[in-house]
């Protein structure tokens, strides 16, 4: 009897402290801006950003000292590509040095003397590209115009000499190549959806923080003590807290999971289902990690400060600009810590590759693990950190009745 | 009169940069540490060696020299043969491998038989950076097939080494990448993301140093010291931040420029002007940002959207002109924008600083406009309301 009264009371406290979380989170613009907003609208935002996915008409100037047809045609040509876009002819290399030189163009084709004489007498002519680099979309949509023209005079040249050889094209062995996954090979295709994973987590801490940051400052007002707080033991509160979260979540989640990819139409081969079986770990593990953090904020505001960088190094951490396996130890093992390299790259598997959640075992068994050893931080930090410090800071007000708030005054400059 | 308001604000500016731990974490700590956390990072340059498997149904004398080929490409690093297609692309779905590289069945008896056969290469795209690379690599390999077969054939008739490579190519494209040749990624992304990393702390900062004096209704004593000068409050306050961030900012580019080795093609003195503008630029900026939304958490808010959009707003990948034009014209009042602009034609090609010259007049454009603004700050720090 006795016994099924404290399971009662704990549970009671779970449930106690949710309720009271679901009203502080409702209650408070700043924590909603964060946990509806940011999650409805930045996902839409950096969607536009990438959404032309690829540069057109890359601006080019030309040097020809051959003066030939075969120049001339050739420069038609890449100024037909959808890549470049050649703005007109300089009279020399200075000239058109000054040219990329002002931005009026990005790269600089030259035939150099006896070009076409060269071709005709069955050598090889030679053309020449010069790109600016201060982009490499750039450089890579140049080249790509270049290169097909090439191509296509090649095989022309090719089959009047040798007709025999050429099949289609003049390969014997003819190649292609298949995307998969991310079939359109869109660039926004391809960063999206870890950006939306990490939308979830930083959305997530950066409220929950704030939530802590408004605490501690209804303790400074009131003499360390939070009027709010309900007085459950340290799981139950990080567990009630948790279940709060994660059911204001729910409908974030499944827009910026789902929907988002239909707006924009990213690659959507997963199941919907498996997939949030897949993140609920993650979500557990961004919870207990915001309350492990929440100990380097000590007001509302300081949120922005403490967390709002965080979000440029996980992105990298996860690997989807610069790979993981391009990585030193050191990151690689620091990525492996953070949630979001799991959720973000086992995303990618099954919403773009198309992975079961089977295929993606090794994911899902290391976000619960983090899902374990954030839930332990976050113990270790309310209990041995916080909960002491509240406990100073009701003794330090039961001697000195204000010196609360006027220590933070004196924090902040003022004497 | 005024050396007593200045020495009066500039103590306030200072004292608070001491007691408070946060200010020497995110101004001194945090924009090393995020410099070095992306030099160390992308070290290397290139994302080479991308795991990739092999699916191998021929099994030939030619299939085997060309996986041995595949195996020497330094673009693609074959870690799994596997039996089957199936097999291969369950790899990928379990992340395992990037791609892999198909030779059918036949391949060489259809080859020699001219029946065209066809080599397939799967590149996972959904990891962009490493699908370029095998793409290149795979490429050449089929190229290479082709020309080994054209070449033997090419003997067999008695034609020589030259007039061979005029046959199969007739036309060559020679590129020059200026000033970087080696297409060293690290160049564009730590010139780029580095400073606007640092601009994001020093916007946050600026806004944190300005909201906390409104949300503690300090900020009616602190202009008030200041002789009732809003101008004066603000200069003396943030000047010593300016000090800090600018030894800050020279030290990381120190990091870049010497010990990792980031080409520096022009005098040092404009990159380390350009730095000082740059800072003063951005802390002009969280001023302005802040004034229109006088709020501290209103303020911070819209510092951390913009600083944050401004990777990729500020299109350090993504062409501006390609963008969408309403979002390109916001690239133009972000200052990191104008850094990354003087840091490509400066460091990077080395050409006259009169190429720049825009840029380091918008630079200079960013700290008077906080000014147009400055009645709205104070009338709001005269009057303080705070909103949670």
């Amino acid at each position: 009897m006795g016994k099924k009264l404290r399971i009662g009371g704990w549970f009671g406290d779970i449930l106690r402290v949710s309720r009271k979380e679901f009203y502080l989170s409702f209650h408070d613009v700043g924590v909603i801006v964060f946990f509806v907003v940011l999650a409805f609208a930045y996902p839409v935002l950096y969607a536009l950003i990438y959404n032309p996915e690829v540069a057109r008409d890359v601006k080019v100037v030309v040097v020809d000292d051959d003066r030939s047809e075969l120049s001339r045609n050739f420069v038609r040509s890449v100024d037909a590509t959808s890549e470049a876009n050649v703005i007109g002819y300089a009279a020399n290399m200075e000239e058109a040095r000054k040219a990329v030189n002002e931005k009026e163009c990005y790269g600089i084709i030259y035939f150099p003397d006896g070009f076409s004489a060269e071709v005709e007498r069955g050598q090889q002519g030679d053309v020449v590209l010069y790109t600016d680099m201060s982009l490499l979309m750039r450089y890579k949509q140049l080249l790509t115009a270049m290169t097909n023209v090439q191509q296509t005079y090649c095989s022309h040249i090719m089959l009047e000499k040798l007709p025999a050889m050429a099949g289609s094209g003049g390969a014997i062995i003819e190649s292609r190549e298949v995307p998969i996954g991310n079939t359109g090979r869109g660039i926004a295709s391809a960063v999206l959806p870890a950006v939306l994973i990490l939308v979830l987590q930083q959305s997530m801490l950066l409220g929950i923080c704030m939530l802590r940051g408004g605490s501690r400052e209804r303790r400074l007002r009131n003499g360390g003590r939070d009027p709010h707080d309900v007085g459950a033991a340290v799981g139950s509160t990080i567990l009630g807290k948790t279940i709060t979260y994660l059911i204001i979540y729910l409908i974030p989640s499944i827009y910026v999971l789902f929907i988002v990819p239909i707006m924009f139409s990213y690659p959507q081969n997963g199941n919907p289902i498996e997939i949030l079986v897949f993140l609920f770990p993650f979500m557990l593990c961004a919870s207990f990690m915001g309350q492990s953090l929440q100990v380097f904020v000590n007001e509302r505001e300081s949120t922005f400060l403490v967390l709002v960088f965080t979000s440029v190094i996980f992105i990298f951490l996860s690997g989807i600009s610069w790979p993981r396996y391009a990585m030193g130890g050191l990151w690689h093992s620091v990525g492996n810590a953070i949630p979001s390299t799991w959720a973000a790259n086992g995303y990618i598997l099954m919403m773009t590759d198309g992975a079961t959640l089977v295929k993606v075992q090794h994911h899902y068994f290391m976000l619960w693990g983090l899902a374990a050893a954030y839930f332990i931080i976050a113990y270790c930090v309310e209990r041995f950190i916080c909960r002491p410090r509240y406990k100073r800071m009701e003794y330090y007000d039961a001697k000195d009745p204000g010196s609360l708030l006027r220590e933070e005054a004196r924090r902040n400059g003022l004497d | 009169m005024i050396s007593e308001y200045v020495k009066e604000t500039v103590k306030r500016g200072l004292v608070s940069l001491v007691r408070r731990r946060i200010y020497f974490i995110m101004m001194v700590v945090v924009p090393l540490l995020g410099a070095f956390f992306f030099l160390e990072l992308i070290k290397s340059g290139s994302v080479e060696q991308a795991p990739v498997g092999l699916v191998d149904l021929d099994n030939t004398a030619l299939s085997r020299n060309l996986s041995r080929h595949l195996a020497a490409m330094q673009q693609v690093d074959v870690i799994q043969q596997y039996a089957s297609f199936d097999e291969a692309r369950q790899a990928v779905q379990r992340g395992e491998i990037l791609g892999f590289f198909f030779i059918p069945a036949n391949l060489s008896d259809n080859a020699l038989g001219g029946h065209h056969p066809t080599l397939s290469y799967y590149v996972n795209y959904a990891y962009y950076a490493p699908a370029s690379m095998q793409y290149k690599g795979f490429k050449t390999i089929t190229v290479l097939a082709n020309g080994g077969i054209a070449t033997n054939v090419m003997q067999t008739l008695g034609a020589t080494g030259e007039q061979i490579s005029a046959t199969l190519q007739p036309i060559a494209v020679h590129t020059h990448p200026i000033a970087n040749p080696w297409l060293n990624y690290s160049y564009y992304l730590n010139a780029s993301f580095i400073p606007t990393f640092f601009a994001l702390i020093i916007l946050l900062v600026t806004a944190f140093t300005i909201g906390i004096e409104l949300k503690y209704g300090t900020c009616k004593q602190w202009v008030e010291r200041a002789g009732g000068s809003m101008g004066l409050a603000l200069t003396s306050k943030l000047a010593p931040q300016t000090a800090i961030f600018v030894v800050v900012g020279w030290t990381i580019q120190w990091m870049m420029y010497r010990v990792y080795g980031l080409p520096l093609n022009c005098s040092p003195w404009v990159m380390l002007t350009a730095m000082v503008l740059f800072v003063l630029a951005n802390q002009a900026f969280a001023h302005t940002l802040i004034s229109l939304v006088p709020n501290f958490r209103y303020g911070t808010t819209l510092c951390s959207l913009v600083a944050v959009i401004s990777f990729s707003l500020c299109a350090f990948s993504l062409p501006l002109e390609a963008e969408y034009p309403w979002l390109a014209s916001l690239s133009y009042i972000i200052p990191s924008r104008y850094y990354f602009l003087i840091s490509m034609d400066q460091a990077l090609n080395g050409i006259h600083p009169y190429y720049s010259r825009w840029y380091f007049a918008a630079l200079l454009g960013f700290t008077v406009l906080p000014w147009s603004l400055m009645w709205k700050l104070k009338k709001e720090c005269l009057n303080p309301v705070y909103v949670p």
